[in-house]
């Protein structure tokens, strides 16, 4: 049946290459012979067969640095500000947007990119700087609420937690049946997946993180943000979150997820379900299955963290680039990058379409939860993000250490969110 | 049994001891990455360390060696061609880094330990101050100046910024060296009419093997570990080595624990070989022989 | 000395003097002391490519920095790291050397065997102790629980101390090697006959390694604590890879990084990274100048 679906797809993808290949092979080639340098991470570098038929179309040539995604932007800034492109066209991750938008490091691509794929993109808006575009998106993460349906069936439990209290109530069932030891899986440790997932639970406690001026709304104690720290301390202190959390990133309690250890990956990310349904990769692919993130307010609540493409300013091959940047939205570039990299593709139109043809895991949960999908800030991601968010990090890790109370951890956040936007 | 035999033997028994710790010291965390491998995905995240796995596989180093290989349970290409050309890169950059630091080194140190010259001992104390320099500090100055010397992606721009990097380490060790070197000799040589560097040459570098090997082995090491020069100065896998190339294989969804540590083992292959060749000049005893 | 060459030598001695040490001007000058001068005129100015301008803003940037409180715990973590690693690392390394020196048979095998985690590339070793430290299904854990010292699986970097421990354990486990090879470099140079002569003279192994060894490799110890406080004072890979940001591990490098790199606060970043290296310069200096001091004989 998979083996059915995957050749029909590709039959599908090769008429539409072929009708595409034709149509354009009329054109002149105007940006045939150049070289065009792109920098991405390992699950944004395509095939070789899909970027071959990227120059066989244009006749560009690419040249493509992989970096683990870290580095990029030890890359990125070390050469811009040394006053030269990274790259022709780089990975711009969403919360990179505000300090690349501030500095000016990344043209505007408005009236260079496909007006059209990107009215269809509705995570585009995230990488807008000042009503200016600086990046398209090439996949499309968001959370979901990931969970093991099996463990959840044992302790008694028919459906998937609605609110946050029943997520706490069928956590604790799965705890007394002895099924999970510990069985919510959030990261705690000093990196940037603690500080998403709070911020992912802020909004499902019907809270947001600041004011339109940039004042903080978490530090309340009826505040989402405040509640959503006390419901992370709490279930750890109840013996509902593993204490080894500290010292685990997200991968690792997704690793956690996948050996049948957790019952809950609460900041699941969407293109993560693909993953864990897959016998060869994981332990539960016949247990998992997605549902929308729980809310207070009875409407979900996610945000999206996807990675886009932009041109750096300092490049001098933009037009080139942006030929790229259009290759990869198009639908069968997305469909390819999806099979062969996992990447979900941004497209609204090309997610239902996949959901259609029976390709996406639990791809009704994933459109709706997409269409729920809101940023992360509403004015855009400012500069001082990265600095914030590591703060963030810092102080639920030594909340979670017991050395800080939630008071403490969010009046420390909340300095650090006014020292770092006051530069 | 005399007492000097037992002491001896006592004195053995000790060695042992010694030796094994440090085996077990050295090794353990190595044979644990061999393990981990050789075990499959699933077995990796089993509940209870196993010292040994219960099923072998080999299926990380097929799919470093293989013609195809899977990730995330998708038929991607191969990683060899790119797995071996960063072998090849960091083999390259680590020997010609190697070559230039001990050549430089072994013939400057000789200068600032028998001649003299103005500057000789401020020259020295500022090049052995650059040791303490870290990486970031130079970093973004020195990027500037390769690009516009057309040596970024290049070896030898990488291998020149690694000779910097180790030269003060190689040149302060060969100094401490040719110091510790009785001028006699020397001396005798510059009597028969020999010229510096024909004695240098001749009589005093075979006697300094020793250390010359000792920086050789210390300059190959220190190069083949950095991560940070080539990342930013080797951008694609023309010149990028295998410390760029391996973290890749952490995805930002999924750690590949059992590509790492098999990647991680064909990595430390070549260095050994690299150790075990000279490290027989470095214990050969060449100094005792000399003197004798 | 010099007595018996003649001025006309020295003459010669001069100039093929800086003709050898021209290539070590070229090199260092060129790409570490300019770019450290550009680097120490970039610090005294504020270079935030998110703000306009790059006004000079004289020793701002270094009040700056002594009054964050984040850089304070980041000094206080990297004193920590320096003082546990130079001493684990000049002891380990001074053992190693020594065995390896007493050994016969076998030298080659057993140095191979040493020098091995220094060649596994950084990540991979801190991968590998990651995956040992593992508070679910790590080695470490899984030790203490069979020999019976644990109960349960302990969170090992729940507890600050312990977890700068670990860090550094990972560490000298990388960077001991590098010792032992350099004062084992300098064993490799001490003549026989001395320790004959000492035996017959009725020293003891203690004695002649006093009197002897230690003098001799005065000035390979000298430079093998040098390097291993500087590699300390830059400790980056192996906190990070395991703890991240968190503030009980964080290092001086790793602050540098996320001020420079992350926050693009870059020549803030700068600024700390000068300090780092004034603070490991003057503690090498100190053992350069005492090791010296005690041990000339010449």
């Amino acid at each position: 049946m998979k083996r059915q679906l995957k050749l029909m797809l590709s039959t599908a993808l090769l008429l539409q290459v072929a009708i595409t290949g034709v149509a354009l092979a009329d054109e002149a080639k105007p940006l045939a012979g150049q070289h065009l340098s792109v920098l991405l991470p390992p699950w944004g570098t395509l095939p070789k067969d899909m970027t071959d038929s990227f120059t066989a179309k244009t006749g560009i040539i690419l040249d493509t640095q992989t970096l683990g995604w870290d580095d990029i932007h030890t890359k990125i800034v070390t050469s811009t500000v040394a006053n030269t492109a990274p790259g022709d066209a780089t990975e711009v991750d969403w919360s990179w947007v505000g300090q690349f938008g501030a500095s000016k490091w990344y043209q505007p691509l408005d009236g260079l990119v496909a007006a059209d794929a990107i009215a269809d993109t509705p995570t585009a808006k995230i990488f807008t700087y000042d009503g200016k575009l600086l990046a398209v998106p090439y996949n499309n993460d968001f959370r979901v609420l990931i969970y093991n349906k099996t463990q959840l069936t044992k302790a008694g439990i028919s459906a998937a937690p609605k609110t946050p209290d029943e997520l706490l109530k069928a956590a604790k069932a799965i705890k007394n049946a002895k099924i999970a030891t510990y069985p919510i899986g959030l990261p705690l440790s000093a990196t940037e997946g603690t500080s998403t997932t709070w911020y992912l639970l802020t909004k499902a406690f019907g809270g947001d993180l600041f004011d339109k001026d940039f004042k903080p709304l978490f530090v309340d104690p009826k505040s989402g943000g405040y509640k959503a720290l006390s419901f992370e301390i709490q279930a750890l202190k109840d013996g509902l979150i593993d204490p080894a959390m500290t010292g685990l990133k997200d991968v690792e309690v997704q690793e956690l997820f996948k050996s049948g250890k957790i019952s809950f990956d609460i900041a699941g990310w969407a293109g993560n379900l693909a993953v864990y349904a897959d016998a060869s990769k994981s332990q539960v692919a016949n247990d998992v299955a997605a549902a929308l993130m729980p809310s207070t307010t009875g409407a979900t609540r996610t945000i999206g963290l996807p990675e886009a493409i932009g041109i750096p300013t300092a490049s001098t091959n933009s037009k080139t680039a942006a030929a790229f940047i259009n290759w990869m939205l198009e639908p069968e570039t997305e469909i390819g990058s999806f099979k062969s990299l996992g990447n979900l593709p941004p497209r609204l139109s090309v997610l239902k379409q996949l959901n259609s043809e029976g390709a996406l895991k639990d791809g009704d949960v994933l459109l709706a939860q997409a269409a729920a999908v809101e940023p992360l800030f509403a004015q855009g991601t400012p500069g001082w993000y990265p600095e914030f968010s590591s703060a963030v990090a810092t102080a639920i890790n030594q909340a979670a250490k017991g050395q800080l109370t939630v008071d403490q951890a969010v009046q420390q956040i909340a300095e650090a969110a006014k020292t770092a936007s006051q530069e | 049994m005399s007492p000097r035999s037992l002491k001896s033997i006592g004195g053995k028994v000790g060695t042992g001891f010694a030796i094994t710790v440090l085996l077990i010291w050295s090794l353990g965390p190595i044979y644990w990455s061999v393990v981990t491998s050789l075990t499959s995905p699933t077995d990796l995240i089993s509940s209870t360390p196993r010292f040994w796995p219960s099923h072998v596989t080999f299926e990380h180093y097929a799919r470093l060696f293989g013609s195809t290989s899977l990730s995330q349970g998708n038929e991607v290409q191969s990683v060899w061609p790119q797995f071996s050309a960063a072998l090849i890169n960091s083999l390259i950059t680590s020997a010609v880094a190697t070559l230039l630091t001990v050549g430089i080194a072994a013939f400057s140190a000789y200068a600032f330990v028998r001649m003299r010259f103005p500057g000789r001992d401020l020259l020295f104390v500022l090049v052995v101050a650059t040791l303490a320099i870290p990486a970031y500090t130079v970093m973004i100055p020195l990027y500037r100046l390769m690009i516009s010397l057309k040596l970024v992606d290049t070896y030898l721009g990488v291998s020149l910024i690694y000779v910097s990097a180790f030269l003060p380490l190689a040149l302060w060790l060969m100094r401490s060296v040719y110091q510790a070197m009785p001028l006699s000799l020397e001396e005798a040589a510059w009597l028969d009419g020999a010229s510096k560097l024909y004695t240098l040459v001749r009589i005093v570098m075979p006697l300094a093997a020793p250390g010359l090997i000792a920086a050789a082995i210390i300059t190959f090491l220190n190069a083949w570990g950095q991560f940070l020069i080539p990342l930013v100065f080797s951008p694609t896998l023309a010149t990028k080595p295998l410390t760029v190339l391996i973290p890749e294989f952490v995805g930002r969804n999924y750690v590949d624990y059992g590509l790492i540590n098999a990647a991680g083992i064909v990595a430390i292959i070549p260095p050994v070989l690299v150790v075990l060749l000279l490290n027989r000049f470095l214990v050969s005893g060449l100094m005792a022989g000399a003197t004798k | 000395m010099l007595s018996f060459i003649g001025p006309r030598r020295r003459h010669g001695e001069v100039g093929l003097g800086l003709a050898l040490v021209i290539p070590v001007v070229v090199i260092m000058g060129g790409l570490v002391l300019f770019p450290l001068l550009s680097t120490i005129v970039d610090s005294f100015y504020r270079i935030n490519p998110m703000r306009p301008g790059t006004p000079f803003t004289g020793l701002a940037n270094y009040a700056e920095l002594m009054k964050d409180a984040a850089v304070q715990r980041s000094w206080v973590n990297t004193v920590y790291y320096v003082i546990l690693a130079v001493v684990l690392e000049t002891a380990g390394g001074l053992g190693v050397a020594l065995l390896l020196n007493k050994l016969r048979h076998g030298r080659r095998w057993l140095l191979a065997a040493v020098v091995l985690p220094w060649c596994l590339p950084p990540v991979v070793n801190a991968v590998v102790w990651l995956w040992i430290y593992n508070p679910s299904y790590g080695l470490l854990n899984g030790m203490l629980q069979a020999s019976g010292l644990t109960s349960g699986s302990v969170v090992f970097f729940n507890d600050p101390k312990l977890a700068l421990l670990l860090v550094t354990i990972v560490h000298v486990w990388r960077m001991m090697p590098l010792t032992a090879v350099i004062l084992l470099a300098a064993l490799q140079s001490i003549p026989e006959e001395l320790y004959q002569a000492a035996k017959l003279d009725g020293a003891g192994a203690l004695k002649s390694f006093r009197l002897i060894t230690l003098p001799l490799i005065a000035s390979g110890l000298a430079i093998a604590l040098s390097q291993s406080t500087v590699f300390a004072f830059n400790l980056f890979d192996e906190a990070w890879i395991l703890a991240g940001s968190s503030l009980d591990t964080r290092t001086v490098m790793i602050q540098v990084y996320m001020l420079a790199f992350q926050n693009m606060k870059f020549s803030l970043g700068m600024a700390l990274s000068l300090l780092a290296m004034l603070a490991s310069l003057l503690v090498s200096l100190v053992y350069v100048l005492k090791v010296y001091r005690e041990t000339r004989y010449d």
